[in-house]
């Protein structure tokens, strides 16, 4: 077994604009661990408004588990996480959060449902009981579906769709409660290369154009790094947070360390520079 | 038809009694289906059996409960076993199916040995196990309005939040809606369902009625409301003509109700294959005169 290292106590130096704007979630020495078996050891992690950070990590790293405790489906054995200043458990304003799930896309594929009935039903929860839907808030889940490009789908049934479109749905039903923060975990899974680049330009757009901050948990590392603002490297510790370009160029160190082995990432940046 | 219906009581309450049925049935039929739990009608409904054999015989030991419907016997036990599946749903997180055949089996077998404590009945038990629509009296006609009346509101009132949970239960949650509540009112909801569609259909259809017109309408629809629409007026049509035949044949009406129901679904599916086969045809005819026009 490898030993445990001791985490990097002081945060990393950020990538700029960010540092002044307040934190969105804030992670503190947290440790999670299932019965035995230690998942996640001294977790800092900051997430400042604004900003588009990346986790990523290899299969079983904890990704999944450090969501669950971001999302209050779990508590940390100790350390504490504060997601708009309050602790998870506690957080009742659920729509400053859109959470985009690895299973979104795992949904009954006969489910008898329009695209806009799907996006629509992110407000529900927004909305609260006994309110019904009235027409600025059908024009809300308009606006949703033309921010990620699917006008002409919108009365179509859901399992009609691809699974980049479907993916794309999603986002729209995250969006449509107008949240502060985009959390979504796996995003790209089972969506082919070409469909997958264009999804990740529709988050950076987002990101830009609304000010979102987003939380993007993946394994697909190639990817991200050019389009994050931060990233957080995990594997069961954190073995880097920081701006893309440190991690680019320490990239094979980091990786061998997180992954336990070197490893080879596929690069696909593109002509147009998003860190810049 | 009509002339009947306007000349005899018991006709009249069949009509009523059938119309409300046929409306709320698929109306909850429809959340049952999608959220892929159409079988925990058919445990509550064999729950409720034990029920109204323990009403009836409350009713032979005690003349005390010989003006009560053994049918709110029926409910109270139906309500109660809803609130057991919810229990044993989260006991047992990775085998949900698992609460339907204990609650299934538990609720046939006190249903039976009540039957047999009893030593026979003054009253049809058969008629509560396949429905007899033109035997619906006036106070089992007062619980059909009733219970109507209380699904319909829950139904509208929640039916964002129902909407949200079927598609997506933990985004829902996550979103705010309250899962707990929503779902635990859903399964009373249920039972009060199956509670009064037993004398339309029976203890032993109920679940057809509810998921029968559902998987017509699933074949047709691309929203949830077409699918909700759809479903209410398939069920509609085999209601009716469970009426009309228990009327002029004497058929049972719930046996009809749930056949012509199938019929409606295969009538539906293999309308849709046709169509499908017939749209192919066309494209490939038309793409093979274009090709001959360009060559």
């Amino acid at each position: 077994m490898r030993e445990i290292e001791i985490c990097v106590k002081e945060e990393l130096p950020d990538s700029g604009d960010f540092h002044m704007t307040k934190p969105v979630l804030r992670m503190e020495d947290v440790s999670f661990s299932y019965e035995n078996q230690t998942v996640l050891e001294h977790i800092h992690l900051t997430l400042r408004a604004g900003e588009f950070l990346a986790l990523v990590g290899p299969n079983g790293s904890g990704k999944s588990t450090l969501l669950k405790l971001v999302l209050g489906s779990l508590h940390p054995d100790s350390g504490n996480i504060f997601l708009f200043g309050s602790e998870p458990r506690q957080f009742r304003e659920g729509s400053r959060i859109g959470y985009v799930s690895q299973k979104a896309n795992s949904f009954n594929q006969d489910f008898p449902a329009t695209v806009r009935e799907v996006v629509a039903s992110g407000l529900y929860g927004k909305l609260g009981l006994f309110r019904r839907m009235k027409q600025q808030h059908w024009e809300r889940v308009n606006q949703a579906i033309e921010q990620v490009g699917l006008n002409d789908f919108a009365d179509r049934n859901i399992g009609r769709l691809s699974g980049g479109q479907q993916q794309r749905v999603f986002i729209a039903r995250a969006l449509v409660s107008d949240p502060e923060l985009l959390i979504l975990d796996e995003p790209t899974v089972g969506v082919d290369a070409h469909s997958a680049e264009e999804f990740y330009k529709l988050l950076v757009h987002l990101h830009r154009q609304k000010g979102l901050s987003l939380l993007l948990v993946t394994h697909d590392i190639g990817a991200v790094t050019a389009y994050v603002d931060r990233i957080a490297c995990l594997n069961r510790r954190l073995f880097f947070h920081g701006n893309g370009e440190d991690f680019s160029r320490e990239k094979e160190r980091i990786l061998t360390d997180a992954y336990g082995h070197p490893i080879h990432v596929m690069d696909h940046r593109h002509e147009e520079n998003v860190s810049s | 038809m009509i002339e009947m219906i306007l000349h005899y009581d018991f006709m009249q309450r069949a009509l009523i009694a059938g119309m409300i049925i046929g409306v709320i049935s698929p109306m909850v039929g429809l959340f049952l289906v999608v959220r892929r739990l159409s079988l925990i009608a058919d445990a509550l409904s064999h729950v409720t059996l034990s029920g109204v054999a323990a009403g009836l015989l409350l009713q032979k030991q005690f003349p005390v409960f010989q003006s009560w419907n053994p049918l709110y016997m029926g409910m109270v036990f139906s309500l109660t076993a809803s609130i057991f599946v919810d229990r044993l749903r989260h006991l047992y997180r990775s085998y949900q199916e698992l609460a339907i055949p204990v609650i299934l089996s538990g609720g046939i077998g006190l249903g039976v040995v009540l039957i047999s404590a009893a030593d026979g009945f003054s009253v049809d038990v058969a008629g509560y196990l396949f429905g007899s629509i033109l035997a619906v009296g006036e106070s089992e006609l007062h619980v059909i309005i009733g219970v109507g009346i209380l699904v319909t509101t829950v139904i509208l009132l929640f039916y964002k939040e129902l909407f949200a949970l079927s598609f997506d239960e933990e985004s829902a949650a996550l979103s705010g809606i309250p899962r707990r509540s929503i779902n635990i009112l859903f399964n009373l909801v249920i039972a009060l369902l199956i509670t009064a569609s037993i004398r339309v259909v029976g203890i032993l259809l109920v679940s057809g009625l509810i998921t029968l017109p559902v998987a017509a309408s699933l074949q047709l629809a691309s929203s949830f409301r077409q699918a909700m629409f759809w479903s209410i007026a398939f069920s509609q049509v085999s209601v009716l003509s469970g009426l009309a035949a228990a009327y002029y044949f004497d058929w049972s009406s719930g046996g009809t109700i749930v056949l012509v129901s199938v019929f409606i679904l295969i009538l539906v599916s293999s309308g849709k294959r046709l169509m499908h086969v017939v749209n192919r045809q066309i494209k490939s005819r038309t793409h093979s005169r274009h090709q001959e026009g360009s060559s």
